[in-house]
């Protein structure tokens, strides 16, 4: 699709238009250049359709990037920390990737169709990384994000509304396979992944045909509770899921200006994602073993169960000495769990070795004044809601 | 690692570096293999390649027990088209006296020029033998080594100190014109800070460069310049002789295909022809670009070690014109003795300016600055040794196209100085960087297997993160010229990277 980009600071989606159409708030941010909603409606009742219903979203902003090649196998398991050298055709592996320091870059998904070529996708841009880590390799990466157009169909009902769609034996698919499927003549590839922690898929087409699958796909979820969902929503149901968000829960390695405030995978509770004992190298692999060797680790990302019922947004946590032991990156009151919880980056030993007495301040703003709650918080596991119905095969279908 | 490794060391490139570094570990009791990929070691380090040498230190020679090789000091002379030649020894007074045959001021202020660089250059020095310290290991002796840094070029005195802070980053053609008026001495002094260089006197640093060379050569400007008795591969020879009597096995027309890596550790090489050899520590005497690229391979590096070496600058300046002859021409207004001095033709700083400024757009300047050497072949026929500065790694039109053209500009402006030069020469052989980078191994065909610039120097050299003789990967070191201090025919490059490796052990 093409633009004139003259006029306008930010990119509009190929499904501009349409999400367009459906906002009644008229907010907007920008993610990687792109305009894309915040909140349609209320986030309370995208938050409900997501958790109740379907949930759709615009994430054609997200970084994808197109590995092609005789070494994009070994580029990739060269690339990322986790060990992929034996991933299947047609599926897709949660990633992240640390910089020769050991620091993690940025988490993602990375989709094999074959093994001369891979599609990584992330939040944020990294096609120099990609490039520079790619000297050596026979390889060639290229930048899709403007050429794929990007649906998360998420939420107990998404399976039946994507079958109504057209997507046959959908139900089928397990979690982290990708099928394709060539529906009204347009080739779209669905994976079942999602950063909602429920059972969900992940649509990708040509920009081409992105207004007609939006189309199609709100006719087939009319009964099925669906309702498009912004940014704010995403942000309740990825916190209850434990999922982490770059820049947010942790600083990308690349990014960050203070060296300190850079955090390896053992801190953000990304070490299962760590394979030292994979057969190759691996960026940073050889900062990670002596991490792991020296017990270096200085901190770590937990789950909070907290009192009350005020959200502990960017609260600081003490001990019950009152010394500061860490932050809260992300906090909410969570509708369904009916919780409040947080996930909080603390110093070690704390959230691992003690996970008792540990006390959030919370400022509760009141109309203009701030009411000062300190709350107990009990260290609970990051991923606070996991339904069965996510992982389930065949996935659940409603009428 | 392999427990059954065969030998200690191996040590990959046998030019002067390895030699020393091999000799020295030998002599520590280290079973030691060298493989050399050409038919003989040496490297760069030969009849061809070197024309003039620094002295080797008292540590590098005591390490190795000593060096049997004799030094022949040389006469420096600034070629002159009138036949106002200048002749430099490095002796405070009768370099006074030629330099004030010109100038009486340029002579008084020759002698305070070079006691101020001859001090600053000792401060660099005494900074320079020793391995750099690494700032980010928090060890007790690199602070110390710092420290000491710090320390000499206080000590200098708050003056001195100013001064030195000034020099740092400047260029040497606004020193020089400040200082003297004579423009051939300009001249002369701003082609030795120039030289094997990709700078230009007007480039920015081309004044540490200068100070770099002279801690090297005895710190002075002209004073440290020699031939080695015998021709400069005595020197080689001398070290092989000494590689057989502590047993380091030599392997020649070996050469390695890649290092052995087993579980993140350099375990070993293994050669073009299929056979692995193993041993406890891989020690690469080959440029830092083919160590990590070729060597190590780009599956095994960091990302950040990959730019970091992508940055690396090593894109050799100088080719070599190999002049045979039947008689040795005569120069104007020069004797024999004279025909035994090193001669330069760099009559002036916006001469050199101007061979410089092609060579950035990958072009030839047909007026190139030289540095003529007389040397005899094994059957005594004369023959010129002419280091052409300033001749690109690569042709913009591709150098088989443009050589016969080149070294017939060359031989013109010879013949400004040597009338009668085309009468004598029987053969013509031109060295290009790339004929450098081909015959030996080194990429971008650079004598210093990369710049000596102030980003490439003390901990930064060849990269940061690898200037202790320590690479990224476990149990592979480098003793290169690429590592520090680099260049010249010193060994110190060799030695230091010799106690890494013993202290590894």
């Amino acid at each position: 699709m093409t633009q004139d980009l003259r006029y306008s600071a930010l990119k509009k989606t190929p499904f501009h238009s349409r999400t367009s159409m459906a906002s009644r708030t008229n907010k907007y941010y920008n993610w990687n250049g792109y305009t894309v909603p915040t909140e349609y409606s209320t986030t309370e009742l995208e938050y409900t359709a997501a958790r109740n219903g379907t949930s759709v979203m615009d994430l054609t902003p997200m970084g994808k990037y197109e590995i092609t090649g005789d070494h994009a196998h070994r580029f990739v398991d060269y690339l990322v920390t986790r060990d992929l050298s034996e991933m299947k055709d047609n599926t897709v592996a949660y990633i992240i990737w640390c910089n020769e320091d050991g620091k993690v870059i940025d988490d993602g998904t990375i989709f094999k169709f074959s093994s001369t070529k891979f599609m990584l996708c992330c939040a944020v841009k990294i096609y120099n990384w990609l490039n520079d880590s790619a000297y050596g390799f026979d390889v060639s990466i290229s930048d899709v994000t403007d050429t794929i157009a990007a649906l998360a169909i998420q939420g107990p009902t998404s399976c039946s509304t994507l079958k109504k769609f057209g997507a046959e034996d959908l139900e089928k698919l397990k979690p982290f396979e990708m099928r394709e499927y060539k529906i009204d003549g347009f080739d779209i590839l669905i994976s079942r992944t999602g950063f909602t922690g429920d059972l969900g898929y992940e649509l990708w087409t040509d920009p081409k045909n992105a207004e007609a699958t939006w189309d199609n796909i709100e006719i087939a979820g009319k009964e099925l509770k669906l309702r498009p969902f912004g940014m704010h929503a995403l942000e309740m149901t990825r916190i209850e899921a434990g999922f982490i968000q770059t820049n947010t829960d942790f600083m990308a390695a690349e990014d960050s200006l203070r060296p300190t405030r850079m955090r390896s995978p053992y801190e953000i509770g990304m070490g299962w994602l760590v394979h030292l004992n994979k057969n190759s190298y691996f960026v940073g692999k050889k900062a990670l073993k002596k991490e792991k060797e020296e017990s270096t680790t200085e901190r770590c990302l937990v789950g909070l169960d907290i009192d009350g019922d005020k959200p502990a947004h960017g609260s600081v946590i003490y001990n019950s000495k009152k010394e500061d032991i860490g932050i809260v990156t992300a906090a909410l009151w969570s509708p369904i769990m009916k919780k409040n919880i947080a996930l909080a980056s603390l110093k070690r030993p704390y959230g691992i070795k003690i996970k008792e007495n540990i006390f959030a301040e919370i400022y509760h703003p009141e109309e203009l004044e701030y009411r000062k709650i300190w709350a107990r918080c009990k260290v609970v596991k990051r991923q606070f809601f996991n339904p069965e119905r996510r992982n389930k095969v065949p996935a659940d279908l409603y009428e | 690692m392999s427990d059954n490794s065969n030998f200690d060391a191996i040590i990959i490139g046998g030019g002067h570096n390895g030699l020393v570094c091999a000799n020295i570990l030998a002599r520590k009791n280290k079973r030691v293999l060298i493989c050399e990929a050409r038919k003989e070691c040496g490297g760069m380090v030969n009849n061809e390649i070197t024309n003039y040498v620094p002295p080797v230190t008292t540590a590098v020679s005591s390490s190795l027990g000593g060096m049997q090789v004799n030094y022949l000091p040389k006469t420096t002379i600034a070629l002159s088209e009138t036949g106002q030649h200048i002749r430099l020894v490095g002796n405070q007074h009768i370099d006074h006296k030629s330099i004030s045959t010109f100038s009486s001021q340029d002579a008084d202020r020759f002698n305070d020029f070079h006691e101020k660089m001859s001090k600053f250059s000792k401060t660099l020095g005494s900074f320079m033998m020793a391995s750099p310290p690494r700032i980010m290991n928090n060890s007790f002796s690199d602070y110390f080594k710092l420290f000491k840094l710090g320390l000499n070029v206080r000590l200098l005195g708050k003056k001195n100190f100013n001064e030195f802070a000034r020099m740092i980053g400047l260029n040497i053609a606004d020193e020089l014109e400040d200082n003297f008026e004579n423009t051939l001495l300009q001249g002369l002094i701003a082609h030795d800070s120039v030289i094997g260089s990709n700078l230009g006197p007007r480039s920015p640093g081309s004044l540490i460069n200068l100070l770099y060379r002279m801690a090297i050569h005895n710190n002075s400007l002209f004073g440290g310049i020699f031939q080695i008795e015998g021709g400069n591969d005595q020197f080689t020879k001398h070290l092989i002789e000494k590689c057989k009597s502590n047993n380091v096995e030599i392997k020649t027309s070996a050469s390695v295909k890649n290092c052995i890596v087993e579980d993140d550790c350099a375990v070993g090489v293994e050669l073009i022809n299929g056979e692995k050899v193993y041993a406890k520590k891989i020690i690469s005497n080959v440029d830092p670009r083919s160590t990590y690229f070729s060597l190590l391979g780009s599956q095994n590096l960091d990302t950040d070690v990959k730019r970091k070496i992508k940055h690396h600058r090593s894109k050799g300046r100088v080719a070599k014109l190999i002049l045979d002859l039947n008689k040795l021409p005569s120069f104007n207004n020069c004797d024999d003795i004279d025909l035994d001095s090193r001669m330069v033709v760099a009559p002036s700083i916006d001469y050199i300016e101007e061979t410089f400024n092609p060579s950035k757009f990958d072009k030839l300047s047909l007026e190139p600055t030289l540095e003529i050497c007389v040397k005899k072949d094994s059957d005594q026929n004369p023959k010129l040794d002419i280091q052409v500065q300033y001749a690109p790694y690569k042709t913009d039109q591709g150098w088989e196209n443009v050589k016969e053209n080149y070294i017939e500009s060359i031989i013109k402006i010879i013949s400004k100085y040597a009338p009668n030069i085309n009468e004598c020469i029987e053969h013509k052989k031109l060295i290009t960087p790339d004929d450098i980078e081909l015959e030996y191994n080194v990429s971008g065909g650079h004598w210093h297997h990369g710049e000596i610039q102030i980003d490439q120097l003390f901990m930064m050299r060849p990269i940061p993160g690898a200037s202790q003789y320590k690479t990224h990967m476990d149990g592979l070191f480098m003793c290169g010229a690429g590592t520090h201090p680099g260049g010249g025919l010193t060994g110190i490059s060799g030695k230091n990277a010799a106690k890494a490796v013993l202290d590894d052990f």
